[in-house]
């Protein structure tokens, strides 16, 4: 064969004509049907596909079926970039001589008139070469294009949640309010049920503590809500906003609120989803847990009057994080907007604001942008109920938002730097950790699931 | 496969091919991890912390604030801790303990002598508290680079509680003796179902062993046989927060010791197999269909800009306790 001389023509041809037998296009079929009429046989076609058969007297019969079976897709696979690169070299209008090609036990073979390669060749590199360039290069930007935004299309519309749905317990001596509300593309229904039940306890002078937990449905969740439910339950004067990412308020989350016997209020919004994805894939632009901290915002502003409300503090507490108990008593004397060092953030042992002699704030510690506005983790901070009163509109912003500046989004339109106030010991103690939970493996599950999916974890 | 262009050429195209579909297949699903159960961050041989627990429970007398659960520690931060989260782990096992009355804590970390950190944690945390140590030897403490399951962790540690236990209570005292590591999670109804144990008994555990829960078999109050995906052929293939003993069982058998040469995953079979067969087992936790103790496990902080710092010497003071 000599394929060790084969000018570059023969190869990009070789590679037109197999992508071309994969059967892209009923189009491109018989304009490569007639190109290759020249053969001495008829195209054999199998499942919509044709490829000119080798008439050398090779034994080899060239046949391409669409995947059918291992060795033959691997042929298409092969044969893919060659046959897209020789279709489009016959829509650009280079009319090449018929080339017959096929594949002998796997590799590709050309024959055909030598003279004319050699013309092509000086005739038309340019194109053929930005052509082959370009063909190298798009499998590449599409791989980094989908890994970078893990989605296929940004564009596709926004998954509308009804919300209406009908899951009404009405309790006895519950409030229960429900009511739909459109916001853009999202709808969410509001349900919120006051439990006064035993301890902690709960006095008259304390301002309240009010903790917004966004939470996802995963396999660690019920861990999770468990042993942030025993750090919270040491807390006196706590309200616990537990905002679920689900469409409807799920029975684990409901039964495991009522069972701690904390001061709660269950709500739920959906982040959108990208339904077009395979599974389940939240819409990656809008940062996890915002619109459930939204969520909370509304709901803060909607139950309590800025008049003549009582003195709270509202404060973002995830769900992994790990939380000492003298945090919350730190926090409880926030007259503004309170900051303290957070652990395990931004790669750091530790990240703080920076403290001066007079103890006002004016910078952060950090290594990873420390000119945001507010360089501080969620857990960093809590504000004042009367501010979020007072400053309605404020929201953690939903969309456009580049990593670590989510806090920042929002207090900005609450305070400014010299209106923080520094805690934990002018900013020198760790009272909360950035930890993160495993994801756990559950290989053993295996596809159909090994264990009882009956059983609650 | 001779070497030409052509062939490289091919072979690029495939790859990118092949690279392409794997990432849109992994667009739905998340990324599935490699089957090995054991796979853990590259920790320096630190054991996890290891509770260990007598409770009193006589129905109707005064309950002295005893049972110890027993976690365990690794050596201290020299510089930056070999587990940063440590102090995190007990602050927040510490605030689960603290409800469940009668509850004596002993922790014994892996160091040659007791840490001012830990010791701080434990002083603060208003529970009743034994500390000690005990130092694993050499030989059997994987290089920083091991993986963690290389070899069992905490058999030593375990060991030292098991002849603190021995030295110090009474042979006929009730209690109850439970371990547990520090970055479990433990529901407050966990500790009601094991205080009424006579012999061994046992529950499921949560997201351990490859599954979503691993579990005994039940059948008319006994335990008749154990879910689990991964060597079911272990004579007692439980988890250590599985199962809970009975002081005075304990006391009774004075040999009963973890194994450190243990294989993998044999470790409890090491300690239960002097004490009790399968088939003395008690069931709790509703006949064993209630997942009350989860194994989760917490990951290693990323400390990179940290580690960037320190080379430049401007790491984070280091006076500040994290």
């Amino acid at each position: 064969m000599g394929a060790a001389s084969r000018p570059r023509w023969t190869r990009r041809a070789a590679r037109a004509v197999a992508i071309r037998s994969m059967g892209v296009s009923s189009a491109q079929h018989t304009q490569c049907s007639a190109a290759h009429r020249g053969g001495n046989r008829e195209a054999g076609s199998v499942s919509g596909a044709a490829v000119p058969e080798l008439s050398r007297g090779d034994s080899s019969r060239c046949v391409v079926s669409p995947g059918l079976l291992p060795r033959e897709s691997l042929r298409f696979l092969l044969a893919a970039p060659a046959v897209l690169c020789r279709s489009a070299l016959l829509l650009l209008g280079s009319a090449p001589r018929p080339l017959q090609t096929c594949f002998c036990n796997g590799w590709v073979v050309s024959t055909g008139n030598e003279e004319l390669w050699a013309q092509s060749v000086l005739e038309m590199p340019k194109r053929r070469d930005i052509l082959a360039i370009v063909l190298i290069v798009l499998p590449w930007t599409l791989l980094i294009t989908v890994w970078h935004q893990s989605t296929i299309a940004p564009l596709l519309a926004v998954h509308k949640d009804d919300g209406g749905d009908s899951q009404r317990d009405l309790a006895a001596g519950l409030d229960s309010k429900e009511y739909c509300l459109s916001d853009r593309d999202i709808v969410e229904v509001v349900r919120t049920e006051y439990v006064y039940t035993r301890p902690p306890p709960w006095s008259d002078t304390l301002p309240t503590i009010h903790v917004v937990t966004p939470t996802y449905s995963r396999p660690v969740q019920k861990a999770e809500l468990t042993r942030l439910a025993n750090t919270l339950l040491h807390v006196p004067n706590l309200h616990w906003i537990l905002v679920e990412d689900s469409q409807r308020r799920t029975p684990l989350i409901t039964r495991l609120l009522r069972d701690t016997g904390l001061n709660y209020t269950h709500l739920n919004v959906e982040t959108p989803r990208n339904y077009k994805l395979r599974g389940d894939m939240r819409d990656p632009r809008i940062p996890r847990g915002t619109m459930q901290r939204n969520l909370a915002l509304r709901w803060l502003r909607e139950t309590f009057n800025k008049n003549n409300s009582q003195p709270g503090i509202v404060y973002f507490a995830d769900d992994d994080n790990t939380y000492s108990l003298e945090l919350f008593e730190e926090m409880r004397s926030t007259r503004k907007v309170s900051v303290w060092p957070v652990a395990f953030v931004g790669g750091l042992r530790y990240e703080s604001p920076k403290v001066n002699a007079a103890g006002k704030v004016y910078g952060w510690k950090t290594v990873f942008d420390p000119h945001r506005p507010f360089a501080i983790d969620m857990a960093g901070f809590a504000v004042n109920l009367r501010l979020i009163l007072q400053r309605s509109q404020a929201y953690f912003k939903l969309r456009g938002v580049k990593g670590g500046y989510q806090e920042s989004s929002l207090l900005r339109e609450l305070v400014t730097l010299s209106d923080l106030e520094p805690k934990a010991a002018n900013c020198t103690k760790i009272l909360v950790w950035h930890t993160r939970t495993e994801k756990p493996v559950l290989v053993n599950e295996g596809k159909k699931g090994f264990t009882d999916p009956n059983v609650e974890i | 496969m001779r070497l030409r262009l052509r062939n490289i050429f091919l072979v690029y195209f495939v790859v990118s091919l092949v690279g392409l579909f794997c990432a849109l297949r992994e667009l739905g699903e998340d990324p599935f991890h490699p089957p090995d159960l054991f796979k853990a961050p590259p920790i320096p041989p630190m054991p996890p912390p290891d509770p260990f627990h007598p409770l009193y429970s006589p129905p109707d007398s005064f309950h002295p604030p005893r049972p110890p659960p027993d976690p365990f520690q690794p050596p201290q931060p020299h510089f930056s801790p070999p587990r940063p989260v440590q102090k995190a782990e007990l602050v927040r096992l510490s605030q689960t303990l603290l409800h469940v009355p009668a509850l004596h804590w002993v922790v014994v970390e892996d160091a040659a002598a007791p840490s001012a950190l830990v010791g701080g944690v434990l002083a603060a945390s208003g529970v009743s508290f034994t500390h000690l140590s005990a130092e694993t030897p050499p030989d059997l403490r994987g290089r920083p680079g091991d993986p963690s399951w290389l070899f069992p962790r905490g058999a030593e540690q375990r060991n030292r509680a098991l002849r603190w236990l021995r030295d110090t209570r009474g042979r006929d005292e009730p209690g109850v003796v439970y371990f547990a590591d520090d970055d479990n999670t433990y529901s407050l109804r966990l500790f009601e179902e094991m205080r009424s144990t006579r012999g061994v008994s046992v529950w499921p555990v949560g997201l351990v062993g490859g599954l979503r829960l691993e579990r005994p078999l039940v059948s008319q109050g006994r335990v008749v046989g154990f879910h689990t995906g991964w060597r079911p052929e272990r004579p007692f293939p439980l988890d250590m927060a599985g199962f809970a003993v009975g002081l005075r069982l304990l006391l009774a058998h004075p040999r009963a010791r973890f194994d450190p040469r243990a294989e993998r995953g044999f470790l409890e079979s090491s300690f239960l197999g002097g004490l009790v067969t399968p088939a003395q087992l008690e069931p709790r936790a509703d006949n064993c269909t209630q997942v009350l103790v989860w194994h989760t496990r917490t990951e290693k902080p990323k400390l990179r800009q940290e580690e960037q710092l320190q080379r430049q010497g401007r790491g984070s003071d280091p006076n500040i306790e994290v």
